[in-house]
């Protein structure tokens, strides 16, 4: 399928750009900055080589030097003055918001707050869009698990799991993941011998060794997002806001009431999110997310005393 | 054979950039390549044909500039009637040449990864190729960190885009204060905080700005009335946030590993047993209950007396639903 206007135009735009600020580049640097095929890349630079000021005389056209184009080197030698403008408030949103996630799941690196605060010098109109950032994490915790990560060494952990029992292992950290603002870390578990996604959050501690890593990183990474078993849950129809936040949720509203039918890949983090809405369900089914909630709804309870 | 849409629309963006006061509808289809200028040959029928199939592929046009955040400006000469022209303003719009290091592009490739598969998808992957052309250092997928948002609504989006044109919307929306209650706004700024997104806005039906949960949002978001219809104050005055607009204090106590958003809000000024306990400031008693809520028991309310027991009483009645339910069957299904 052909690819869509906008998006071609604006990289036809930012080759222009480039080619401003960094002077000459070859087919395939332009190929892999921006990335697509170098085969993409001729073809834009025929395209911008065509167009220009009404009236298409050679001097109202985009030019490249021909010599060096039959090169494979691009060299820029009219632009007509167009070139590429700010991010839009969708951009600007989309960019930032996904950035503001991460750095909210605390375990963002130092780049991404930086990139962050130069984001904003990027978009066109400033006040679309504001980005306040707290964690969530120790960030101790945090930069020992990057470090580790780099260093592909392994992390004796102080954890305390679902059940707020608190265990201590070594993991072979792979990847931090950061899903809807909870942030998690993809290891292999030397204790369990298997692959384990822990929450972040639940660390209590976290010192880093030496041991390098043995195993090989997980395949399966966007762990959450494959279903163990479908969940029905029927609540009233204020909660629904809460229910439409789940991944591929399928929701029927009737007579002040809705029912959601979802897949569930992390029990505990469904539970929790139910929780928040306990006075408006009327069931939540089946039985080993029905079993989680009655869990964490009696540790709450006990807690609150 | 018709030109490539590509080409046709970067000799309008050039066009317009180069004209010196405005371009006419009639100039663009006379001048500019791709459109398929009038011909005085043509039976009235066939121009009239043509001249409508100009106009839908100009408005098309015009939507894949504001797409791309291209700021076409309407200009009407006096001189010449009521006809509006059209004008690029570039050099206001460029785009500054920014240093991006390959960590921090590395950080920004995250974005296309995180919107995967939602609306806002194809304005990263959009936004990442203006970020290229700004940067010697092109944004490329990092290896040890990943983010992804689960829920797909396209709230955000439809926000944005009707905020850009000025157009009020109107969506459901529970709130701790008024429940399930319909709202029209003035879409003034997208805040992003602690991991949540706000919308920021005027509500027309209370006469005042008010600060909403996007994930609050019921079903879809739909605009109403017409383009430019309310104006953005400037400066911004500082949101409240919350419907009560008074922060209260809390005392939360929270297991030593547990609770950091709230302690990077709050003051520790103490301990009990195993709890460290935390002063907070809120406005939200809905949001921090639900944070409270969220930490299963690593977290408990200390004081105020009234926000402890909306706590309790939420476990106490999510209690008694999952027991009915986990006892009721073995595996669940289709019961209904």
């Amino acid at each position: 399928m052909a690819e869509r206007t906008a998006p071609r135009v604006t990289r036809l735009l930012g080759i222009v750009t480039y080619l401003e600020r960094q002077g000459e580049a070859t087919v395939e640097e332009l190929a892999e900055h921006f990335g697509v095929t170098p085969t993409q890349v001729r073809r834009d630079i025929e395209l911008l080589w065509v167009s220009g000021v009404p009236g298409h005389a050679p001097q109202d056209l985009i030019d490249f030097d021909g010599w060096a184009f039959d090169e494979g080197v691009i060299r820029l030698t009219n632009s007509q003055g167009v070139g590429q403008v700010r991010l839009s408030p969708r951009e600007g949103v989309a960019l930032i918001g996904a950035l503001s996630a991460v750095v909210a799941g605390g375990v963002a690196p130092e780049a991404a707050h930086t990139a962050l605060s130069k984001l904003v010098e990027a978009v066109g109109d400033k006040d679309a869009v504001r980005s306040v950032t707290t964690g969530s994490v120790d960030p101790d915790v945090a930069s020992t698990l990057r470090d580790a990560i780099d260093a592909h060494v392994v992390v004796e952990l102080g954890y305390a799991d679902a059940n707020d029992n608190r265990t201590s292992r070594v993991i072979e950290p792979h990847r931090i993941v950061v899903i809807d603002g909870t942030p998690y870390v993809e290891c292999y578990c030397r204790r369990a011998e298997d692959y384990r996604t822990l929450r972040v959050d639940r660390i209590i501690s976290a010192a880093i060794g030496t041991d390098p890593v043995s195993a090989p990183a997980s395949e399966t990474s966007g762990f959450s997002l494959v279903p163990h078993f479908e969940a029905v849950v029927v609540a009233d129809a204020h909660a629904r806001w809460l229910l439409e936040s789940f991944p591929g949720v399928a929701i029927e509203e009737a007579a002040g009431a809705v029912t959601a039918r979802f897949g569930v890949a992390d029990v505990a983090a469904i539970a929790g999110r139910l929780l928040t809405i306990g006075s408006a369900l009327t069931s939540v089914d089946p039985q080993p997310l029905a079993s989680e909630l009655a869990r964490q709804a009696r540790a709450v309870l006990a807690a609150q005393g | 054979m018709a030109i490539d849409p590509a080409e046709r629309l970067l000799n309008l963006i050039i066009a317009l950039t180069h004209a010196r006061v405005r371009m006419t509808r009639a100039q663009i289809r006379a001048t500019v390549v791709g459109y398929e200028a009038s011909d005085a040959h043509l039976a009235p029928d066939e121009a009239r044909r043509r001249e409508a199939a100009f106009e839908r592929m100009f408005e098309r046009d015009k939507d894949e500039l504001r797409r791309m955040g291209i700021p076409l400006r309407t200009v009407v000469d006096p001189t010449h009637g009521d006809e509006i022209g059209y004008k690029i303003d570039a050099s206001d719009a460029a785009m500054p040449g920014i240093d991006f290091t390959s960590a921090e592009a590395a950080a920004l490739a995250l974005a296309a990864e995180y919107w995967q598969g939602a609306t806002l998808g194809p304005d990263a992957n959009q936004g990442l190729t203006k970020i290229a052309s700004a940067t010697s250092a092109a944004p490329r997928t990092p290896l040890t960190l990943g983010a992804r948002a689960s829920s797909t609504s396209d709230a955000t989006a439809t926000i944005v885009e009707a905020r850009a044109r000025r157009l009020a919307v109107t969506f459901d929306y529970t709130s701790a204060s008024a429940g399930l209650s319909t709202r029209t706004v003035e879409p003034w700024q997208i805040i992003l905080r602690a991991g949540a997104e706000y919308l920021y806005a005027y509500d027309r039906d209370r006469a005042q700005p008010r600060t909403f949960r996007l994930g609050r949002i019921h079903g879809k978001v739909t605009t109403v009335g017409k383009e430019g219809d309310y104006t953005i104050p400037q400066p911004l005055p500082e949101p409240s946030w919350g419907d009560t607009g008074t922060a209260q204090t809390a005392v939360v106590g929270l297991r030593p590993e547990a609770g950091h958003t709230i302690r990077r809000r709050g003051n520790v000024v103490g301990t009990e047993g195993d709890w460290d306990l935390v002063e907070v400031q809120y406005r939200h008693a809905d949001a921090i209950k639900d944070e409270v809520l969220a930490l299963a028991g690593r977290a408990r309310v200390v004081e105020p007396r009234p926000l402890a027991q909306s706590v309790s009483q939420e476990a106490e009645a999510a209690l008694r639903v999952a027991e009915l339910s986990s006892t009721e069957t073995g595996g669940g299904g289709d019961r209904g």
